[in-house]
């Protein structure tokens, strides 16, 4: 029995100095290989990896309301905000035209990015309208609201809440806010009067435009 | 029959010659290392079945040998047994080399595995396979738990992200079978690519101490080791199942090794684990799933004096965020933190939806040792590391199925490490490193959180350890790091100016006509030279207590997300801005260790003191508003900090089957201005009973309760906004920290011997037996929803 170990012992040894060898050149050999591989693999850094495309961004809101009795009556309300979310520039807001006492105004918001020329309008009322949700707020002016008849339905029943009819009732100053909201846990386009409510969702569009004034 | 020719051969053989049986061999026998002669060594001489001993020189004599092979057996306490043959010609005289410390080098065959520590004098603590084994089906971090002063920073339960002393993410390095993991580390959402099950050992070092391995771990070094090899012939493994209630989640891993006495070994292990939605003890927490699929190969042989290993692992991830934290601007995060519970709640689901996390990581690693007598081991190491990570938000038309974070990084290391070992006392280790990174970010539609970059990294070490007498030993250590990121990124013009950039930074801007003139191409350079060092000492009382201290200089150059981080961070709604102006943080650590290890009581006591020089923090310096509404600017600033605290372990054995286990954690961290630092941990402490009982089947079962207190130490970051429909200013409040809880847990398990080489073990925990509902301050998602409610965990384990 010893015997037997002992001439398997040393064939073993044998067998590991040769081996030892040959693994070394093989693992040598391997290491090279991978590191030309590595600097042959480089890619384009030199461009940065081209020119951010920044595609969802909205960059100008426009909300325009058209008297329904007079079509060149018309308010604006305008948000610019050429560097989009996370760029340092403020929006910024204007408002064009005053509200008439007693006058019934029809309203449609758009969406657009200036960044990549690109109209988001379409993608929220002809692509996506189950998705988005428009949530208004008005605030110091004495206003009726209501979504239009010709709004666009969703598919759960819900106004989305893109074209908006809006009464002036008395004289004032105050605020209006308009809000898109995406992919909402849940919606209701009665609420708030007509103005809307949701919950769940991430807010696309954000914005407060105050000194708007009824005369 | 082979016994019985080789006995004829050798009576022939002998026969042949036998009339020149009268020369003699004379023998020596030194330690591989440094030449010492080894005293009474055994010698068998096979061939006369005799035995006979080396003297006080280590020297022996055979005599009236005849010509031919001589086959002699050397044996020696703590020694490899080494058979060695000499052809007997005439006199002859041979030096034989034994191999005199053993128990270092993993090739005894010990019942389980015996346990090396990393570092000497700085604060470590090992957690061993049968600990990490009931983790299985979690996470690095949650494993790592188990260690006084060690928590965790979440993304929700999938997502954990260890924490040593408050220091997380770039301030840790994890090490992967001696590789550093470099997956992103950066982000606080970013958990580290490593399959719990892949490994056999976890080492935590607090602090910097661990200078071979990277002299920027401010926090600490976690070093995960795979399965030890044993140089014997064997084939053995184990697989892991288990199954679990909360989240209806099921893992399975296996591992199979096969080893060769002659040294080769190969080994192959993966694992799967997936969950679906989780629950909080009121609600579903929608969207949570998780899917998880891994696989390491390793091969190689080891022998004592050289040795090779080709390692390759895959990890693969996917992670679904909580649906209710996606959230779009400043409001909605208010009206998710005041609603008090999750918007978005539905039926229990597999679906991993948008947000959610793809992560894919590839490591390959091959290494090389050679040991020289008289002077130590050499070590070479080259390894690849290929990160993918996805990111999907929830976007607008074809775009949701882009990622809106698209980055692979790519990792080249070259490593040389050489051990010292002639002077058991006076041991002395160096080596050098060369890295060379590539980050690319292709587009995706969103501007880049983290630009496209090459990162130069080269460092050299040295260390050395000193045993002075019996009771005491010193270490000491030096490190110097260059780092060159050279990055390539687009910034919005509006932004590069209103940072003034554009006067402090001319140097990186780089005409070009063919991009928009709202951007402006960049590409900035910057050089950090880093030195780090570390001494320490440590002193036997006597054989049941000893005392540490330790003292670490650790420097971290900025990382490229707090360089050049610029963009809407979604799942946190706040826009974050990185710093060009940013000076590496210098980390002097200060740390002592009082160990008493008795036949019934164990202590283990830490303190440390962190003072940080420009530590780099995320505070909010305003709100900025868009079209999308308002937004908290979160800005990387430096302060001088101040860390301390204690972590304290104590184990008491009541009796052979009752112990008592408490584990307590407690610091403190201000900036400069005395104010707290944001998210620090709180004061917790834990406390469990286990009975065990070896003769019942090794049956044990413990109850543990954990107590979280309230942090009240936080800083007040809160800020008011407009209600977008009221038009009232109200409170963001995001600093608050939640409540203290309480949670109970319940963890027993047996084994039961199948046959004399496999054994199955059988194990079954609850966990949050009260389905407490809590949130804890360490999680991102506290805002949104409570954490986990109960789970009932059953884990079968099958050795064989």
């Amino acid at each position: 029995m010893k015997t037997n170990n002992s001439i398997n012992n040393i064939k073993s040894m044998t067998f590991l100095n040769t081996n030892a060898m040959k693994t070394t050149k093989l693992f040598l050999s391997a290491i090279l290989s991978l590191a030309l591989f590595a600097s042959c693999s480089n890619d384009d850094d030199s461009s940065g990896g081209g020119e951010p495309n920044e595609d969802e961004v909205i960059t100008n809101v426009t909300f325009r309301f058209v008297n329904n009795a007079d079509a060149s009556d018309v308010v604006t309300l305008l948000s610019v905000d050429p560097d989009g979310d996370d760029g340092p520039l403020e929006p910024t807001l204007s408002v064009t035209g005053a509200f008439n006492v007693g006058d019934t105004y029809t309203a449609t918001v758009n969406l657009y990015n200036s960044i990549e020329d690109e109209d988001i309008t379409i993608e929220v009322t002809e692509d996506e309208p189950d998705e988005h949700f428009f949530v208004y707020g008005i605030n110091g002016l004495d206003m009726t609201f209501a979504r239009s008849a010709n709004d666009i339905e969703r598919m759960d029943g819900n106004f989305l809440g893109f074209e908006t009819t809006w009464t002036a009732n008395s004289a004032g100053t105050g605020t209006i806010t308009v809000q898109l909201f995406h992919e909402s846990e849940t919606v209701d386009s009665n609420a708030n009067e007509g103005l809307g409510a949701q919950t769940g969702g991430s807010a696309d569009v954000n914005i407060t435009f105050s000194d708007v004034v009824i005369q | 029959m082979k016994y019985f020719l080789t006995s004829m051969m050798l009576f022939i053989y002998g026969f042949h010659y036998a009339q020149n049986c009268d020369f003699t061999l004379l023998g020596e026998i030194k330690d591989f290392h440094d030449g010492t002669p080894i005293t009474a060594a055994n010698i068998y001489i096979q061939e006369l079945d005799k035995y006979i001993i080396s003297d006080f020189d280590g020297k022996f004599k055979i005599e009236e040998l005849c010509k031919g092979d001589i086959t002699l057996v050397i044996s020696h306490i703590g020694c490899e047994t080494k058979t060695v043959t000499i052809s007997i010609s005439g006199d002859v005289f041979k030096t034989i080399l034994l191999e005199h410390h053993i128990e270092q080098l993993n090739e005894v065959a010990v019942k389980g595995s015996s346990r090396v520590k990393e570092t000497k004098t700085a604060q470590e603590t090992i957690l061993k396979t049968e600990t990490l084994e009931q983790y299985s089906h979690l996470n690095l971090g949650d494993a790592l738990k188990e260690i006084s002063g060690v928590s965790s920073i979440n993304t929700g339960n999938s997502i954990v992200k260890p924490m040593i002393n408050g220091l997380h993410s770039s301030r840790l390095l994890i090490l992967n079978n001696n590789v550093r993991l470099q997956d992103h580390e950066w982000g606080v959402e970013h958990a580290p690519n490593i399959d719990i099950n892949s490994a056999d050992q976890i080492s935590v070092i607090k602090g910097a101490g661990a200078l071979a391995y990277g002299g920027d771990a401010i926090g600490g070094v976690i070093v995960i080791k795979p399965d030890r090899i044993f140089k014997k012939d064997s084939l053995f493994g184990k697989t892991i199942i288990g199954g679990q209630t909360n989240g209806r989640g099921y893992n399975l891993t296996s591992t199979l090794t096969k080893s060769y006495e002659n040294g080769w070994f190969a080994s192959i292990q993966g694992s799967f684990k997936k969950n679906g939605d989780f629950k909080a003890p009121e609600y579903q927490l929608t969207n949570t799933g998780l899917q998880s699929e891994s696989i390491s190969l390793r091969t190689g042989k080891s022998t004592f004096k050289s040795g090779f290993e080709l390692f390759y692992s895959y990890i693969n991830n996917e992670i679904g965020i909580l649906a209710s934290s996606h959230i779009g601007n400043v409001n909605d995060l208010i009206t998710a933190i005041n609603s008090q519970q999750p918007a978005i709640v539905r039926d229990f689901s597999y679906d991993i939806d948008n947000p959610r996390q793809e992560v894919t990581h590839h490591l390959f690693k091959a290494t090389y040792f050679k040991r020289f007598k008289n002077f130590g081991k050499v070590n070479l190491q080259y390894d690849y590391q290929n990160n993918n990570r996805l990111e999907f938000d929830i976007r607008r038309g074809d775009l949701r199925n882009q990622a809106a974070l698209d980055l692979t990084l790519q990792t080249h290391t070259l490593l040389a490490d050489v051990n010292v070992d002639v002077n058991l006392d006076r041991k002395l280790n160096f080596g050098f490193l060369g890295r060379f990174q590539d980050n690319l970010a292709p587009n995706t539609g969103v501007r880049r959180l983290i630009p496209n970059y090459e990162k130069y990294d080269f460092g050299a070490y040295i260390t050395s350890e000193w045993q002075i007498n019996d009771d005491w030993l010193v270490d000491a250590g030096l490190r110097y790091d260059f780092n060159r990121i050279d990055a390539f990124k687009y910034y919005q013009r509006s932004r590069w100016e209103e940072r003034g950039y554009d006067i402090d930074f001319p140097e990186f801007e780089i005409p070009r006509d063919d991009i928009s003139g709202s951007n402006i191409f960049t590409n900035p350079v910057f050089d950090y030279h880093n030195i780090s060092a570390s001494v320490g000492a440590r002193y036997d009382i006597d054989i049941e207590n000893h005392i540490i201290g330790n003292y670490s200089l650790a420097s971290r150059p900025p990382n490229p997300a707090e360089l050049f981080s610029d963009g809407l961070h979604h799942s946190a709604a706040r826009i974050e801005l990185g710093d060009l102006r940013l000076d590496p943080e210098i980390a002097n650590r200060v740390s002592a260790t009082y160990k008493h290890s008795g036949s019934k009581l164990n202590i283990a006591i830490d303190v440390f003191y962190n003072a940080i020089n420009n530590y780099m923090y995320l505070r909010p310096t305003g709100v900025l508003q868009s079209n999308r509404g308002a937004f908290p600017v979160w800005e990387y600033k430096q302060t001088n900090a101040n860390l301390f605290g204690t972590d304290l372990t104590i184990s008491y054995d009541f009796t052979n089957q009752f112990n008592w286990l408490n584990k307590t954690a407690f610091i403190k961290g201000y900036d400069e201005d005395d104010q707290p630092l944001i998210d620090m941990p709180a004061f917790s402490t834990s406390n469990s009973i286990t009975y065990s009982n070896k003769d019942w089947y090794n049956f044990s079962a413990s109850l543990k309760s954990e107590w979280v207190l309230e942090q009240n130490e936080f800083p007040d970051f809160n800020f008011e906004v407009d209600n977008p429909t009221t038009g009232e200013l109200q409170l963001l409040d995001v600093s608050t920290p939640p409540p203290a809880y309480h949670l109970l847990h319940f963890y027993t398990e047996a084994n039961f011997d199948l046959n004399l080489k496999s054994s199955l073990n059988i194990a079954v925990g609850i966990n949050n037996i009260f389905d407490t509902s809590y949130r804890n301050y360490l999680n991102r998602l506290r805002y949104f929803a409570d954490d986990l409610g109960r789970n009932i965990t059953l884990q079968l384990k099958l050795n064989y």
